[in-house]
């Protein structure tokens, strides 16, 4: 209606997002597809080699089928990303904010203290992503409901020396693949992937309007990159972004699980919110009902555009994915709310 | 508390926003518009033009304003039957010159003058009528060639006889007193606009005829499937009319003793804005005579006034042409946009903050600590269930339960496989009870207080109260009637949870909050049903105390329990006995060891906890989000609570995992077991409670053992 901008003033315009459509056309794969191992919140994946290495609290994982997890290495504190370097360096970032190549800490400027992901080039850059200024890794939910936007991009080169940074002001870096001198990074709170140059540090959106937070990229066989998307976008939650007080109160007031923000798992306990689409009826919970979590796992073509996705909906276990890779034709996708790492064939196509 | 919570509570709390949307659910609200805009039209001319108000003004006004909205009148009715009428101008003309014709140049009786400008009226509307109505052509165009064809041969008339009318001496005191005299004070012209308004208006509130005026312009087609001739009743507005503007034809024939060029020019345009801006819905359907008469009045005001200003003609077609524009839009908008108006206005939340409360979270170690328990109850009627909100028993062990379709159905014993309809009410069946000779009685959602027999015969026994003062919608009809349960003496205590919503918009209730539940009281010797209590959020279970001295009744939204009582000193009032619970309590009925159960059908969670603190946002949430998005409090999980007489809690049962009785609203206990229901369920639960009298019964219990 004419009125419509001017009464919008005084009424608030509708919370909207994208829908699932096109290539994000929702499915079950994710809840059909076989649980290659039972883990508690495996948070990365990275294949070295032979073997499949997944990271779950503060330890990483070899994971082989039909064979319990085997425990490679522990640490101080929580895994909160994985690389492998073009010379096999297993390169881990951890929860306290401290880097370690092959095992060996890496000192790191002040500023970096929330390592989300790590990705080598080719060359041996190696790409930092800091999710934030003021937070640790695990408090995502709480930078994303303050509506933090203090991420930054770091790169050391191939020669050594120290970090440098690129780029700063990014809603939450969480993902990062490594394009030729450029890198591509997921900013999670604008729910978009932007390329920035490795050079000038210039930033161009590639791919906006995502339905989901994006989280880690990885390479796929063809050139093209998987995407984990690990948790939905939600109107309520977006909405609740918009209300100022209710917000600063629930931050203050409301236990951080308990919050209306998204989540890696949910409907764990009757103290979490409840939006009415989600309310069980005659023994039914609604896929398409709104909710806090999610499990979708996207595909992106050569020109990181969609191409088609993988999901786990509402009704789903496997939520929450932050982290997938791919190895011979099957892909290991790591489910942090559904406690395993899935394999998907991807040579049976169906897609 | 901070200052601008405070500021929220007394802003939300004391300002009666939900007066708003009550009003705008009645049908009168229709008229505000048009009558403000007569009011303003009123105030403003006669403020502008000195004397506008003067007797000898208001005489010539008035009989221009009786001939003007007679031919509104006949536009009104055609426009209610979703028609248009463009040629009332030229039928006006032509009847004033056939009126003219026969008294002034034929020289006959004022009345066979009368009688020939209703004639042509008649015809010209019947031409109308026949090629609208019988061969349905459309009525814009059609009447526009009417109008036309009827125009250009009053002027090729009126150019032919206009010297012999100017040299007729024929005269008539009928004619003079029609035309210049007063009745009572009033004009002719206007004692029979009067006359002929109310006898259309009672048409067509009052009559079969009008009805189907009504009936054809909301939906012509559904009309035709109603059995309505709607062919003859469209032929049946355009003869009308054509009769109402030949009157005022006549009438113009009386008062100007002549035809002229100008009589009837831009009449209908006129015609037509008055109708509309008086909120005479375009569509049809909409309207009445007493809004193309506000119109008539507001139209003939602004014109008059305006050319009294000074103004042209050039100029009163054009605010004419931007009044129609300007109501036009508004009719079409607000038809449409009325409801989403309604519903953006309707939810008015209200502050609430809820007491602290104990946990409920297994592992707590508190009273109302839930566990696993009822994930593990048999099942009755998987699948072939919906909603069974309530669940009791009779003395042979048969179950009955409410269905969302509006049936009770009935489980026999003892497996309680095969099942029948035991009866069909409709609505939603809630709460149920049996009283003393096995009537079965039921608060059926939506419609009342029901009873049925052991031989099915299905009663009303109350679907109204006494209607309170202050109500804007009538609260005396029981929107949500919940839980009922019966005294030693008969009469039938019962909750009518909410005064704001229907019982399927239950869940709206809860955003809402606002405290309209009640208490009321069926006396089955009189049939007469009193309030109790009102003013509690969201009224639900009630249960007879063992000794029938007092009942209790849950407050659901406020998670509280409270005694009301029947005897004793404290006879007449209530007190709370549970306050601050975890969980939304529901329905209350006796445990066998001389307790009660509670169905929670909810859990407080802490964020919409939060949300009852910030109205303002629960306000915004309703207009910016859909409703499936809503925040809810968590109906996902539900229990069983038993507590005693004293408000003391027992033990809580429940389904965390949420598999088979996510949400709980009953339970009833017999002979050991315990029957689980629930409103969104698929299914009953039968679960054997440890410790519970195998032999005791509701019905023994209530009513003695069995004669």
């Amino acid at each position: 209606m004419i009125l419509d901008p001017v009464l919008d003033l005084f009424r608030g315009k509708a919370v909207t997002i994208p829908p699932l459509d096109g290539a994000f056309r929702p499915n079950t794969r994710l809840d059909d597809a076989p649980a290659f191992a039972e883990l508690t919140e495996p948070d990365n994946l990275l294949v070295s080699g032979e073997r499949v290495l997944a990271s779950s609290g503060n330890a990483i994982y070899s994971l082989a089928a039909r064979t319990e997890p085997k425990i490679v290495e522990t640490f101080p504190s929580a895994v909160t990303a994985l690389a492998l370097s073009p010379s096999g360096e297993l390169t881990v970032g951890l929860e306290s904010g401290k880097l370690l190549i092959s095992g060996k800490e890496v000192p790191l400027p002040a500023a970096l203290s929330c390592i989300t992901a790590l990705a080598y080039a080719d060359d041996g850059t190696l790409w930092l992503a800091n999710g934030s200024a003021e937070r640790a890794p695990s408090q995502w939910a709480a930078d994303l409901m303050r509506k933090g936007a203090s991420g930054s991009l770091w790169r050391r080169d191939a020669a050594g020396g120290g970090f440098r940074k690129v780029s700063g002001d990014i809603a939450f870096p969480y993902g990062l693949y490594s394009v030729g001198r450029d890198v591509l990074v997921s900013e999670s709170w604008r729910h978009q992937l932007v390329r920035f140059d490795g050079a000038t540090g210039n930033r161009s959106t590639v791919l906006t309007h995502l339905p989901g937070y994006p989280a880690r990229l990885s390479p796929s066989a063809d050139g093209g990159a998987w995407l984990t998307l690990f948790a939905p976008r939600n109107r309520l939650i977006e909405f609740v972004l918009q209300e100022k007080h209710y917000r600063q109160d629930m931050l203050s007031q409301v236990p951080p699980a308990y919050w209306i923000a998204p989540a890696l798992a949910s409907s764990r306990s009757f103290l979490e919110p409840l939006q009415c689409g989600g309310i069980r009826t005659m023994g039914i919970h609604k896929p398409w009902s709104p909710s806090r979590s999610y499990g979708l796992v996207v595909r992106l073509d050569q020109d990181m555009q969609p191409q088609f996705s993988l999901h786990s909906r509402a009704n789903g276990t496997r939520h929450g994915i932050c982290s997938v890779a791919e190895r011979d034709g099957i892909l290991f996708i790591a489910s942090r709310g559904g406690d395993c790492v899935l394999a998907v064939d991807l040579a049976s196509g169906g897609f | 508390m901070s200052f601008r919570e405070r500021l929220q509570s007394w802003r939300y709390n004391l300002v009666p926003d939900h007066v708003v949307g009550e009003i705008l659910t009645k049908r009168w609200t229709d008229n505000a518009i048009p009558f403000l805009a007569l009011v303003v039209t009123l105030a403003t001319f006669g403020s502008i033009i000195p004397g506008f108000f003067k007797l000898t003004a208001l005489q010539e006004s008035t009989r221009q304003l009786g001939e003007f909205s007679m031919v509104v009148t006949g536009m009104t009715v055609v426009m209610l039957g979703g028609g248009i009428d463009l040629s009332v101008g030229s039928i006006f003309a032509l009847s004033c010159f056939s009126a003219v014709y026969v008294f002034f140049i034929l020289e006959q009786s004022i009345w066979l003058a009368l009688a020939a400008s209703v004639a042509t009226g008649l015809v010209f509307g019947a031409i109308n009528g026949y090629l609208v109505g019988y061969l349905r052509l459309r009525a814009f165009l059609t009447t526009l060639v009417t109008f036309i064809f009827g125009r250009a041969l009053f002027d090729i008339l009126v150019t032919t006889y206009a010297a012999d009318v100017q040299l007729s001496t024929a005269t008539s005191d009928v004619l003079d007193f029609i035309g210049d005299s007063t009745f009572w004070g009033l004009s002719v012209s206007v004692w029979l606009a009067i006359i002929l308004a109310i006898v259309t208006h009672i048409a067509l509130t009052r009559s079969r005829p009008g009805w189907h005026v009504l009936a054809v312009g909301g939906s012509r087609r559904s009309a035709h499937n109603a059995g309505i001739r709607v062919r003859r009743t469209v032929f049946m507005t355009y003869v009308f009319s054509g009769f109402c503007a030949s009157i005022g034809g006549f009438l113009i024939a009386c008062r100007l003793s002549g035809a002229g060029p100008g009589t009837g020019l831009n009449l209908e345009i006129m015609a037509l804005t008055a109708a509309v801006v008086g909120g005479v819905s375009l569509g049809g359907g909409r309207g009445s005579v007493i809004k193309g008469l506000m119109g008539a009045i507001i139209v003939l005001t602004m014109t008059n006034g305006l050319i009294r200003m000074g103004y042209g003609t050039g100029t009163n077609q054009m605010v004419l042409g931007i009044m129609l524009a300007v109501a036009v839009t508004i009719d079409i908008r607000w038809l449409k946009n009325r409801h989403k108006v309604l519903n953006e206005v309707y939810v008015a939340p209200v502050y609430l903050k809820m007491g602290k409360t104990q946990s409920a979270a297994p592992g707590s170690g508190t009273s109302y600590e839930l566990d696993n328990r009822l994930s593990a109850a048999d099942h009755i009627g998987l699948g072939e269930l919906e909603g069974p909100e309530d669940v009791i028993l009779d003395r042979d062990d048969n179950l009955y339960c409410g269905t969302r379709h509006g049936e009770i159905v009935r489980f026999f014993a003892p497996d309680y496989v095969k099942s029948e309809v035991f009866a069909h009410i409709g609505g939603f069946p809630l709460g149920l009870a049996f009283d003393k000779s096995g009537n079965l009685i039921s608060c059926v959602g939506a419609m009342g207080l029901y009873s049925v027999s052991p031989d099915r015969e299905v009663k009303r026994l109350s679907a109204e109260t006494s209607r309170s003062w202050t109500s804007i919608v009538d609260d005396a009809r029981l929107r949500d009637p919940n839980d009922c349960d019966i005294a030693p003496d008969g009469r039938i205590y019962f909750t009518d949870s909410t005064k704001r919503y229907d019982a399927h918009d239950w869940a709206l209730d809860s955003i809402e909050n606002r405290a309209t539940g009640r208490l009321l009281v069926y006396d089955p010797k009189d049939g007469s049903t009193r309030t109790l209590l009102d003013g509690y959020r969201y009224t639900n279970g009630v249960c007879m105390a063992h000794d029938g001295k007092s009942l209790f009744f849950a407050e659901s939204w406020a998670c509280r329990v409270h005694r009301y009582w029947l005897e004793g000193p404290k006879a007449g009032t209530a007190e709370c006995v549970i306050r601050d619970m975890p969980g939304y309590p529901d329905n209350i009925n006796r445990a066998s060891d001389g307790n009660y159960w509670m169905a929670w059908l909810g859990m407080r969670t802490p964020s919409f906890d939060l949300s009852l603190r910030h109205p303002d946002m629960r306000k915004r949430m309703t207009r910016r989000l859909p409703q499936d998005e809503w925040l809810f409090p968590n109906i996902n999980t539900g229990g069983v609570v038993k507590f005693t007489e004293k408000g003391g809690i027992v033990e809580a049962m429940g389904d965390l995992s949420g598999g088979a009785h996510p949400m709980v609203t009953s339970m009833r206990e017999h002979k050991g077991y315990l029957f689980v229901g629930g409103i969104l369920n698929n299914r009953i639960g039968r679960y054997k409670v440890a410790g519970a009298d195998p032999n005791w019964t509701s019905p023994a219990s209530y009513w003695g053992a069995k004669s």
